[in-house]
């Protein structure tokens, strides 16, 4: 008896609790869903009221919010019901532009906040980067106009920083000015179930999870005109950690999944499961330390990527390292199935990458650290990667000779892509500067005759290969070492 | 169909009239070959900028017999295109023809001087027919020519803090061309005036409907210097002036003129006739339009720059919650030396309301707010000292006014003094506001002779200072069955004359 | 010795023009690097708007810049930053050029003019075959069709021409063809136009001073070709993709 007593107190309270999250629909606040009206004003208040009240949830019924930048504050969860469509502002004095997170939903120092629903944030991302261009060559905006095209003012779509328990479920987000969304310095995120359309404009990253603990990203899909989904390290004093993307899609005109550019803190503790990449120029998986950061934990299982222009990069750069070293280690991939094509993966998108000015033959996967700075204990499993083959040497050359192989310059500066070293002398791996490397069942096929060998060593200091297997027309060298020792190839 | 139309034309009674729309009706459509636009290769996607494949295919037809370039449903963007003879643009219903929204995508034409979407110069037998749509989508246009101005790569003096009418598209500029039909069609959101008709020999137009308030000085539509025109069963709504006739060339002039069951609603007149009136107008009939929302005159005839205006019958005009119904004005504007004149007007069936705001309030390029204390201002007739109106007849009319005239508000009496001060503004651009506050609520009749009112109505809802009628250096006339009614006006004198002779009030 | 010489004055011609050169983003013109938006009518203004002010570069930086024919005035060098491409517009249509000879860049009668940089030019040459061959066969166009394929550059009767460093792609006529022009220096170019029958890398005729070296051709058609005989031309350091030299 005592016992039920309990249970219904318990079970009351737990319905109070849920019935205590109060709601609010939008149209309370004079907020108006007819696509014309700028709402800024009424959705902060709205926000605010919310907040100050103990928190709740924001209802947005079918219909085109407009609005400026709004920021989101503890226990406030905007709901976007199927229909509802935030729609960003086409004038960038809307939006906190003075602010390193301009965008259209801001948050910081902000806990328990959520963005769900089946509804839509729509930047309008191109109009106002065009928009924003204009007030630069009108000068009333001062802007060096990086490519072309504003480095300053363009807003995100959402940015929380430092915020504590996120949630972002079911919603679209799609058209920002820059990257869709970013998470900075949060902790306890989840996102589930998104679609990312982020196409609008250049330097649409679909996701960026920069140093943020505890994450979890699933069943998403993300299209981005550059990285589709992307962790960063912007802070030396911080870390990316403890982090597990499942399940999601990405297309990309950049990279696929992607560790960097900017690593200074570095990644720890990543899983990195069953997830696909196709469309994408660039590599399905990057894994970039240029910056002094530290990797370590990182597992990528199974990865498939189809029609994508590289498979895996991994990589150590010095470029804004100021002294400090980077260092990768612990990686292990496995189960990867890719398809790389002869053409440009990602062609025909408005905003595809760019065009490169090089005589460049298919570029290998390559794992490629620094002289004395090796990328160390990286285990690749049950792989296969799919070449067309068909490199031309008069087109471009790149031989085995220590020449040839020591005239690959380190560019230990240069910004990490795949293809940064123009041609390389592999087709299918590319190892330098790494240490302690297992292949296991690698199968390396190149569609058309190749005039590399399928793998070129150097500077390796142990690898042991087993279930190896090469298939290219007319044959050809399978493994070329320099400088590399330990060398084996087993059965 | 064409019977059909001959048919009603006769019916009108006048004979050069039906003269001319006989030859306009047998000279087109004779042999109509059909090509679709998509043949050539243009894509209704929206986003295609066709501009030159549709001149191509203008070209390739106009070069090969004729025929009707059709555009299927979809959206076609081009910049500017010349239309050629024999050739007729049929937009079907559902199909829109957008204007590119980048200025440099079109043309200011050499011998116009004026940037247009569509133009045709010295062309014969062309048209463009159909239920589709021509969309500028001229307020971006606009807003985009401001961005490259202010920028400082394209010159303008921005007058207004907008770029000058002429360096803005319109929609469809015709000069000099023979045998033009414009029917069905809906022609929306130029960056400048909509259409032009400049010295083009018979011009049809039917069962058009035109929106044109996307952005300043959207006129409806601009007949200029034209030699037989009808005008019919159309609609337009316009952030200028609607039915508007003008005059540019001193030589030349507007004449022979039907316009027939057009609705029109204004952010500055109906019907007007000028501003720019070189040569002038001659032979209109205009029947049955009906006026509504327009924040100036219903009917506003204007010869400033020397031109005549002579002949013009007008029959049926309802006038809804328009702020003024009359406006006959003679100036000496940009006349160069000649003589202006204005006679032989006849107006009648009129219906008209005027309301005490502002009646094109709350649309998005709404006329100027003026600077003034004005009551509510009357019809006006107003020539000049040397250039006198001459044979106006006004039969069958009901003005409805508000009155409540305020002279603590604003006043003008109607001593000699008072009369006199009122200054003649030869020089001015004539609205009928121009004076401010004027002496009379119903009508100001100044400098004119042979005025005639034969069953006048004019109503005041509210008590005016101001009497019904002034009458100023009018030479000759009759008032015929003039009635006013007016609140607590019972022995107000509401006819009032000054160095006026030879006019029975009956 | 004259090579020499030739190579001496175009240096100093391009020293001395890159020093005055104005620059100006094509952005501030309104062109779109979104591949879809037709960008003729802003790049042409720019380029008039270029010339008549002291002449300059116009210069795109990474994207894809759809575009009709465009006209290349006295004094106007383009420049494509690396990642930029002109991307030929598919209709045939959107071309025009000197005596009905179509080319995507052209110009006539014009001095100290170029296309520099590391972009590219992408001439779609199939789906402009494509365009002309289906008009052709509905009978709207009458000419044959290697008179209406267009070249890529153009141009006849100029003087002090630079290209340089630039990416050449898949024209559907001739890739490059100069006209009477006097002092020509091509160098550095990568050109591949392979998806069209017969496809020249470069035409000349009736050209004096003309310097072509360190590029690469893949051409369906010939790598260099004259029609009308032209003087002075020193051909250094070129090859074709079967590492052949071109002479």
């Amino acid at each position: 008896m005592e016992k039920l007593k309990i249970f219904v107190l318990l079970f009351t309270l737990l319905s109070c609790s849920k019935l205590w999250a109060a709601d609010y629909n939008a149209s309370i606040f004079g907020i108006k869903s007819n696509g014309t009206t700028l709402n800024t004003t009424a959705i902060q208040k709205a926000i605010d009221h919310i907040h100050e009240g103990g928190g709740g949830h924001l209802n947005f019924y079918v219909g085109r919010y407009l609005t400026g930048t709004i920021e989101l504050k503890s226990d406030v969860h905007i709901i976007l019901h199927e229909g509802a469509i935030l729609v960003g502002s086409t004038n960038v004095y809307d939006y906190n532009i003075d602010s390193p997170y301009r965008s259209l939903v801001y948050a910081k120092n902000a806990e328990n906040i959520s963005i769900t629903g089946l509804g839509v944030i729509d930047g309008q991302g191109r109009q106002l980067a065009y928009n924003v261009l204009d007030q630069v060559h009108k000068g009333i905006l001062e802007d060096p106009l990086k490519y072309d095209r504003s480095a300053k003012y363009r807003p995100k779509g959402i940015c929380f920083r430092e915020c504590k328990n996120v949630k972002i479920e079911g919603i679209t987000i799609k058209n920002a000015a820059e990257w869709v969304q970013m998470y900075d310095q949060c902790e306890n995120l989840e996102i589930n179930n998104i679609t990312v359309d982020s196409k609008a404009f250049w330097n649409n990253d679909g996701l960026d999870i920069v140093d943020c603990k505890n994450v979890l990203v699933t069943n998403s899909f993300f299209d981005a005109s550059d990285d589709a989904i992307c962790f960063k390290s912007h802070d030396e004093n911080k870390m990316c950690e403890n982090v597990e993307v499942r399940n999601c899609v990405a297309r990309s005109s950049a990279n696929g999944i992607k560790f960097g550019t900017v690593t200074k803190g570095g990644y720890k503790n990543f899983k990195i499961i069953n997830n696909k990449v196709y469309d994408t120029f660039r590599s399905a998986i990057t894994i970039a330390t240029p910056d002094g950061g530290v990797v370590d934990n990182i597992l990528v299982d199974s990865l498939r990527a189809y029609n994508t222009g590289n498979a895996i990069y991994l990589r150590i750069g010095a470029r804004w390292n100021k002294g400090r070293k980077g260092t990768m280690s612990n990686v292990t991939i496995r189960n990867l199935y890719a398809e790389i094509p002869a053409s440009k993966p990602d062609a025909g998108y408005e905003y595809e990458g760019p065009v490169e000015d090089l005589p460049r033959n298919v570029s290998p996967a390559s794992i490629v650290g620094l002289p004395g700075q090796y990328i160390s204990n990286v285990t690749l499993s049950n792989i296969e990667i799919v070449y067309p083959g068909g490199s031309n040497p008069k087109y471009a050359f790149r031989g085995i000779k220590p020449s040839d192989l020591d005239g690959i310059p380190e560019m230990e500066s240069a910004y990490p892509e795949f293809s940064q070293f123009k041609e390389l002398p592999a087709w299918g791996f590319y190892v330098r500067h790494a240490q302690d490397i297992k292949f296991e069942n690698v199968v390396l096929t190149a569609k058309e005759k190749e005039y590399r060998p399928a793998i070129v060593f150097d500077d390796v200091k142990g690898a042991a290969m087993s279930g190896m297997e090469y298939n290219s027309p007319g044959g050809g060298k399978k493994v070329h070492k320099y400088k590399s020792t330990g060398i084996i190839q087993k059965k | 169909m064409i019977n059909n139309r001959l048919f009603k034309l006769k019916m009108m009674g006048k004979p050069g009239v039906t003269l001319f729309a006989f030859l306009l009706f047998a000279t087109i459509h004779v042999s109509a070959k059909d090509y679709l636009v998509t043949d050539f290769g243009a894509k209704a996607d929206g986003i295609t900028l066709n501009t030159r494949t549709i001149q191509r295919a203008i070209d390739y037809i106009s070069e090969n017999g004729g025929g009707r370039l059709v555009f299927d449903a979809g959206n076609y963007v081009t910049g500017t295109i010349y239309l050629k003879s024999n050739v007729t643009l049929h937009l079907k219903y559902g199909a829109t023809i957008l204007g590119s929204t980048n200025p440099f995508d079109y043309v200011s034409d050499p011998k116009i001087k004026w940037v247009a979407m569509i133009f045709a110069v010295n062309q014969n037998n062309i048209g463009i027919t159909g239920r589709g749509t021509i969309n500028g989508r001229g307020f971006i246009t606009a807003n985009n020519l401001v961005n490259y101005i202010h920028r400082g790569i394209f010159k303008d003096e921005l007058k207004y803090d907008r770029p000058r009418e002429w360096r803005r598209p319109q929609n469809v500029y015709f000069r000099e061309c023979t045998n033009v039909t414009i029917t069905d069609i809906t022609l929306r959101d130029p960056a400048s005036w909509n259409q032009t008709y400049d010295q083009c020999k018979n011009l049809y137009v039917d069962n058009i409907y035109v929106d044109s308030k996307s952005y300043w000085n959207n006129d409806g539509i601009d007949i200029v210097d034209c030699d037989g025109v009808v005008l019919k069963n159309s609609y337009f709504d316009a952030a200028d002036d609607v039915l508007c006739f003008k005059s540019h060339d001193a030589n030349s002039i507007c004449q022979n003129v039907v316009v027939e069951n057009c609705i029109g609603r204004s952010s500055a007149n109906g019907l007007k006739f000028g501003t720019v009136s070189r040569g002038g107008f001659r032979n209109f009939k205009i029947k049955n339009i009906t006026i509504f929302d327009t924040f100036r005159s219903a009917i506003t005839f204007a010869a400033v720059d020397g031109g005549i205006i002579e002949n013009i019958e007008v029959d049926s005009v309802r006038s809804i919650n328009t702020g003024n119904v009359i406006f006959l004005r003679i100036g000496d504007r940009w006349s160069k030396g000649k003589k202006p004149s204005m006679k032989n007007i006849r107006i009648s069936n009129v219906y008209a309301e005027v309301p005490i705001g502002k009646p094109d309030a709350g649309y998005n390029y709404e006329g100027p707010v003026e600077d003034n204390p004005r009551n509510i201002s009357p019809a006006s007739i107003v020539g000049l000292p040397d250039y006198k109106i001459q044979d106006v007849k006004l039969k069958n009319i009901e003005i409805v006014y508000p009155g409540a005239g305020n002279p603590l508000y604003a006043y003008r009496g109607t001593s000699p003094a008072d009369l006199d001060s009122i200054p003649e503004m030869p020089a001015r651009y004539p609205e009928f506001s121009q004076w401010k506050e004027l002496p009379a609520w119903g009508f100001y009749v100044r400098h004119a002779e042979g005025i005639e009112f034969e069953n006048v109505i004019l109503r005041a809802q509210k008590k005016d200072y101001r009497p019904a009628i002034v009458m100023d250096d009018v030479k000759g006339g009759s008032f015929k069955e003039v009635i006013f009614t007016e609140p607590e006006s019972e022995g107000k004198k509401q006819i009032i004359q000054h160095n006026t002779e030879g006019v029975t009030v009956y | 010795m004259k090579v020499y010489k030739i190579i001496i004055i175009n240096a100093l011609l391009l020293w001395s023009f890159s020093l005055t050169a104005k620059e100006y983003k094509a952005s501030l013109f309104g062109a779109v690097s979104d591949g879809i938006t037709l960008n003729t009518g802003s790049i042409q203004y720019a380029i008039d708007y270029i010339s008549e002010n002291g002449g300059g570069r116009l210069v795109f930086y990474v994207g894809r810049y759809l575009t009709g024919s465009i006209q290349l005035k006295s004094n106007v060098v383009i420049e494509l930053k690396e990642g930029a491409v002109l991307v030929a517009a598919p209709s045939i249509y959107d071309y025009d050029g000197p005596e009905n000879r179509n080319a995507l860049l052209w110009a006539e009668k014009q001095d100290s003019i170029g296309v520099v940089g590391k972009g590219v030019i992408e001439g779609q040459g199939t789906l402009v075959l494509e365009s002309i061959k289906t008009q052709r066969k509905k009978g709207y166009l009458k000419e044959n069709i290697g008179s209406l394929c267009p070249a890529l550059i153009y141009m006849k009767g100029c003087n002090s021409i630079t290209i340089e460093g630039i990416n050449l792609r898949e024209a559907c006529g001739n890739v490059q063809f100069y006209n009477g022009c006097t002092l020509v220096s091509i160098s550095n170019i990568t050109t591949v136009s392979t998806s069209v029958e017969n496809s020249q890398g470069i035409l000349l005729s009736e050209c004096d001073r003309v310097n072509l070296s360190d590029s690469f051709f893949d051409t369906s058609g010939k790598e260099l070709s004259q029609a009308g005989a032209s003087k002075n031309l020193s051909i250094v350091n070129n090859i074709n993709k079967d590492g052949k030299k071109i002479r």
